[in-house]
């Protein structure tokens, strides 16, 4: 069987090889799989015996990255040259985006085109993952409007009354006379115990179960709209096997993404004169007009029938490659992991970085824990774990001599998901201002009629979206205001990042001025609960008292909350505001549930996931999560010309994306402290030079006396691969991901990355000498620079490392089981083993001997 | 099957001379006092660790399997009489819930508390945690290798398989979703409504690594069906008996008890010797030491780590 797999292996290798260099482009570092593919598509109607091509197309497909992917990653998928879409409906995802003309269907599906040593490995309509029984089967349709009976394309079988099943499960009604019905079933991935399951999927209950109503996550399949000149552009979310383990892809099981541009159906001759003019119509929309109300549409050209030969040939298959799964470490590698705590800056790069460390022996077992950045490094300063990620200089009493290394360059995003009104697609780029995001932390909005009664700030805007400086800075969006557009989804454990986000207010002379009291031009005062906080701050507090007068019994029982921070509702990780941004979902707390009764009392829950079409969320993120999952971000601004408050535009203010160019620019004004200590990046000075005014730099701090010989290698032996091998962008194991600026020996990122050398050798040497603290806490036995044999390979010795644990309960429920062993039931069966055989041995032995001697 | 001959003719001289030596062995009056003092103290020693491993690994799985037996039927009662506990504070040693795993045949019943002595009897449910089914984290510790080693097919071959719990308030079903061992990152505390079992056992690494359980796992195992409220308020407070890998040192006058009367009934059994027919002798006084020695074993049981 060993060698059956390792065929299949290198044959999915090659052909997908193949496919990659006929379409790919090497990027720069490692290759993330960049994909092009141009085909020629087509409409064909039979007519008296002739065939008549009506229409043909070079449809184009691009998408920018499709190696290593991991769950919930988005890709950018572009395409050109497809058929106009007419009738678009506002939400693209699973079964809303059925009635529309010509759009592009863009699915995710288990297996690769072409020839497959396994038929299972191939890519079928039966392997392509949709939310909906509509978006599979049809059933019991009249004769004569069953088009897809009359697809030329399609063989015999599946133009009969019943196809695509042998037999109609009961919940899905029966076969009758003059009504035909299709079901494309829904093959799941095999598993080592069983193979793959198929789900008739008719009606409810033969669906796979991630299709339930309910599931938690919503569609991700889309029927995306053409504009009029058969251009598109969408962000494709992908699901691994831990979202969607029906669809199962993952590392070993290969996926393609399906693009199918819908032309219509190619129809045959058929005797019914109805069902010809239904196969024949073209759409009773124009180009680029929009279905709001859900009416009909000409079936034949909608994505309905996706699944149709007619259509299904003319995909354009992208394959995609899944990166190792989170838990792979604990899969390959039993070591003791050793946990670096902090930053959740660094999650997306520490995700790439593990494997690379864990599945080699000349290496430690690499593992990144999350914890803010103050309490990880008291704990690096307690000795319980080796090394902490934080992005600024801490203070802590009596803090042993400590060294910051440089690691990543990276920083927060505000992230955003809005959409244009009028059905004209998501907003690409937003501009705000170090007021606006003061404005919003403040909880200077009053949201709703509700907040409406907020002593002191009655006359406010009600959201962002009805905020003239909002307006002035983004024009063309709906001004309505919207309860859940008057706040910014935040973190509410505290973090470097929001230390960095309040320091950018603080240092905006306009922000200040609205923070400290006076209003913005339209009369907008702060929140009288926040007016003159002192910032910057690392936690952003929770001030605002305000409770409203309620008269609906559900919110009268849960008014204790103040109204502003059930709608705030900041959360604990940067992951799960991202994760919101991508169902849309706000945060705030301010659903009714319960009937209120002893059983099911009222209770707040979380606000309904908003609509397509009419999205409008903003939270911080941090950049790493922002590209992995294609979120959009924020141009934040930096500097402006004009002092005129009279007339607030946009011009003479400038505004600055993150990218790698702003990052690096942002760092390049960097001044390095003394040997050891972290960098001081100047907000006044980084917006001066167009640095985006996000960038943080996350250093690896760890001791520099008082630590044993191994971990301080090991902590070293970090630094030094984390600096140079882990800087090469891509996406493969080991690679620096998208949002992070790599570290270089030449260029702006130079002093960093010197700076990393030499606190490496200095943790590794524990020269102790650094910050010029009085050394009370460190220097016993092991400091006093005692001189490490550097000759000798580095070979780190993990143990001693993962040792150090934190082994305060509390804190390790937060991130790593811990230890606990028992010496005693260690030993007591080997010993009570040894007592036996030891004893039961030597008794009559020595009986023995002794009668021996005894012997004349 | 023919008999060979002890003694045959192709014999090497040196066993000749070892036979010579065992037979002036067995004859006491032809070893030195010191030597056949040793060398029966070594026997005497040899006799008591065979026992002590035979309780812990063969004669233990008899009790246990009496007390499951004798649990459920007590459970079974509950049941029916609707009095299984739900919450509160329970006595300890009663049982609470029956875990059955389809996929192995295997069904246990759970106990109350989690010293050493109650784990000899089942898996034992840790007195501040909710009780299985409900909705939070119920922690079971079990023993994975004397004692019946009810938790040690939990560790390898269970990942992934279905568990049933019964208790008073119902049927819950859990899916085994894997072993976490130090260092392992914890799973999020189950969200509202949800629930979560985590069986705790010892299990060993490397050589010898199944004579050897010295390091704690952990196994989630996660609640499919639907959680059970939580009922009455728990113990907040256990004690170090009750902890992972603790002993119970409670027991040490009982066992000081036990031994003084094993003392005793061999002193008897020597006086009783001079007056009485052997074959009286032994029936007499073997039921009674043995169930004193049998006695004393579970009891020095109590003093190995409860998990072990």
């Amino acid at each position: 069987m060993r060698w059956r797999k390792a065929v299949a292996a290198v044959a999915v290798a090659v052909v997908g090889t193949s496919v990659l260099t006929t379409g790919g482009v090497q990027a720069e570092g490692d290759d993330v799989g960049a994909f092009q593919q141009t085909r020629t598509i087509e409409r064909v109607f039979d007519e008296g015996g002739e065939q008549r091509v009506v229409d043909t197309r070079d449809f184009t497909v691009r998408v920018d990255h499709t190696q290593n992917l991991r769950g919930r990653e988005r890709v950018r998928i572009s395409w050109e040259g497809a058929h106009p879409t007419g009738g678009r409906s506002t939400s693209p995802f699973g079964e809303n985006g059925l009635d529309q003309e010509y759009p592009v269907v863009v699915l995710q599906c288990r297996g690769r085109d072409g020839k497959q040593p396994r038929p299972a490995l191939e890519l079928r309509p039966e392997t392509c993952w949709t939310s909906t029984v509509q978006q599979r089967s049809m059933l019991q349709v009249p004769d004569a409007a069953a088009i897809w009976r009359s697809d030329r394309f399609a063989d015999e079988d599946e133009r009969g009354a019943l196809s695509g099943i042998d037999e109609l499960p009961s919940s899905c009604g029966g076969t009758i006379d003059g009504f035909s019905s299709h079901v494309t079933p829904f093959v799941s991935a095999a598993t080592k115990a069983e193979v793959g399951k198929t789900y008739a999927s008719c009606s409810s209950d033969t669906l796979p179960p991630e299709a339930a109503v309910d599931a938690a996550f919503p569609p991700a399949e889309q029927a995306a709209y053409s504009s009029k000149d058969g251009a598109g552009d969408i962000q494709f979310e992908v699901r691994s096997d831990v979202e969607n383990e029906s669809l199962g892809c993952n590392q070993e099981t290969a996926c393609s993404i399906v693009v199918i541009p819908i032309m219509g159906i190619s129809c045959q001759q058929s005797d019914s004169r109805q069902l010809n003019a239904a196969c024949r119509k073209e759409g009773r929309f124009e180009p680029g007009s929009s279905n709001f109300d859900g009416q009909g549409v000409d079936e034949t050209v909608s994505s309905r029938y996706w699944w149709s030969e007619s259509n299904w040939r003319n995909r354009v298959s992208v394959p995609i490659a899944f990166g190792p799964s989170p838990d792979v470490c604990s899969v390959l590698d039993d070591r003791k992991p050793v946990g670096f705590y902090g930053s959740e800056l660094m999650v997306q790069a520490t995700l790439q970085w593990a494997p690379d460390y864990c599945g080699r022996r000349d290496r430690f077992r690499f593992q990144h824990n999350v914890l803010p950045d103050l309490a990880s490094f008291e704990l690096m300063q307690k000795d319980e774990i080796p090394a902490a990620f934080v992005s600024s200089a801490k203070e802590v009493e009596g803090a042993a001599p400590t060294a910051y290394a440089p690691t990543a360059v990276t920083g927060f995003a505000v992230s955003f998901v809005v959409d244009e009104p009028g059905n004209a697609g998501e907003r690409t780029t937003l501009r705000l201002d170090a007021r606006l995001l003061a404005k919003l932390l403040t909880q200077s909005y009053p949201a709703s009629d509700m907040g409406r009664g907020h002593p002191g700030m009655g006359s406010n805007p009600l959201s962002i979206t009805a905020d003239p400086e909002f307006q002035a800075l983004n024009p063309g969006l709906d001004t309505a205001p919207q309860e859940t557009a008057a706040v910014l989804m935040s973190l509410s454990e505290s973090s470097d990042v929001i230390r960095g986000l309040t320091t950018y207010i603080r240092q905006d002379p306009e922000a200040w001025a609205f923070v400290s009291g006076r209003p913005d031009p339209w009369g907008m005062v702060v929140n009288p609960s926040y007016e003159a906080i002192a910032l910057p701050v690392d936690e952003w507090p929770l001030q605002d008292d305000f409770r409203p007068t309620v008269t609906q019994k559900c919110l009268e029982a849960n008014n204790d909350t103040p109204y502003l921070t059930r709608l705030a509702a900041p959360v604990t990780s940067f992951s799960k505001i991202a994760d919101a941004l991508l169902d849309a979902w706000p945060l705030a707390q301010t659903k009714c549930n319960g009937l209120g009764t002893d059983q099911f009392p009222y209770a707040l829950g979380r606000a309904d996931r908003q609509g397509v079409g009419a999205r409008f969320l903003l939270g911080v993120t941090t950049l790493g999560d922002a590209e992995r999952f294609g979120l959009r971000t924020a141009s934040l601004q930096t500097t402006r010309v004009l002092d005129d408050e009279q007339d607030f535009t946009a011009t003479g203010r400038t505004f600055v994306a993150p990218t790698r160019e702003t990052l690096a620019k942002a760092v390049a004004v960097a001044t390095p402290g003394r040997r050891g200590e972290p960098f001081a990046l100047e907000d006044g000075a980084v917006r001066k030079a167009g640095g985006y005014p996000g960038t943080l730099v996350v250093y690896t701090t760890a001791k520099t006396a008082g630590l044993d010989r191994a971990t301080a290698r090991t902590v070293a032996s970090f630094i030094r691969i984390a600096t140079t091998e882990g800087q090469r962008p891509g996406s493969g194991n080991g690679y620096l991901p998208k949002g992070f600026l790599p570290l270089t020996r030449t260029g702006s990122t130079a002093p960093l990355f010197a700076a990393a050398q030499r606190a490496a050798s200095d943790i590794e040497g524990q020269t102790g000498a650094t910050g010029g603290t009085d050394g009370s806490g460190g220097g016993d036995g092991l400091g006093g620079g005692a001189p490490v044999d550097t000759g000798a390979a580095a070979a780190p010795d993990p143990d001693a490392a993962a040792a150090k644990q934190p082994v305060d309960e509390q804190l390790t429920s937060l991130a790593s089981t811990e230890s606990t062993t028992s010496a005693f039931a260690a030993w007591f069966l080997p010993l009570l083993v040894l007592l036996l055989l030891g004893s039961a041995v030597a008794g009559p032995w020595i009986r023995v001997r002794a009668a021996r001697t005894e012997q004349p | 099957m023919t008999a060979v001959p002890w003694s045959g003719p192709g014999r090497r001289r040196g066993a000749g001379t070892l036979k010579v030596a065992l037979a002036a062995a067995r004859d006491e009056s032809r070893v030195p006092e010191r030597e056949l003092v040793l060398s029966s103290g070594l026997m005497v020693v040899a006799l008591l660790v065979a026992w002590v491993l035979l309780q812990a690994l063969v004669l233990g799985g008899l009790s246990y399997d009496r007390a499951q037996d004798r649990l459920y039927a007590e459970l079974r009662a509950d049941l029916a009489e609707g009095t299984a506990p739900t919450g509160g504070v329970i006595a300890p040693g009663r049982p609470v819930a029956l875990f059955s795993l389809p996929a192995f045949d295997v069904e246990q019943v759970v106990v109350e508390g989690t010293s050493a002595g109650l784990l000899l009897d089942g898996p034992g449910h840790r007195r501040d945690t909710v009780l299985p089914g409900q909705a939070g984290v119920s922690v079971v510790y079990g023993r994975s290798s004397t004692f019946g080693r009810p938790f040690r097919m939990m560790i390898g071959d269970a990942v992934g398989s279905r568990l049933d719990v019964v208790t008073g308030q119902g049927r819950a079903t859990y899916r085994i979703e894997g072993v976490r061992r130090a260092g392992d990152s914890v799973p999020a505390p189950p969200a509202e409504g949800q629930g979560r079992l985590t069986l705790i056992t010892a299990t060993g690494q490397g050589r010898l690594g199944s004579l050897r359980p010295d390091e704690v796992v952990y196994v989630d195992a996660s609640l499919q069906s639907k959680a059970f409220p939580a009922g009455g308020a728990r113990v907040n407070t256990i004690g170090t008996s009750e902890q992972k890998m603790a002993r119970d040192t409670s027991v040490l006058p009982l066992l000081a008890l036990t031994l003084g009367g094993l003392l005793g009934a061999v002193v008897a059994m020597l006086v009783a010797r001079r007056r009485m027919r052997p074959a009286l002798v032994w029936t007499v006084f073997t039921p009674v030491l043995l169930a004193l020695v049998w006695f004393a074993g579970d009891l020095s049981m109590h003093l190995v780590p409860n998990l072990v």
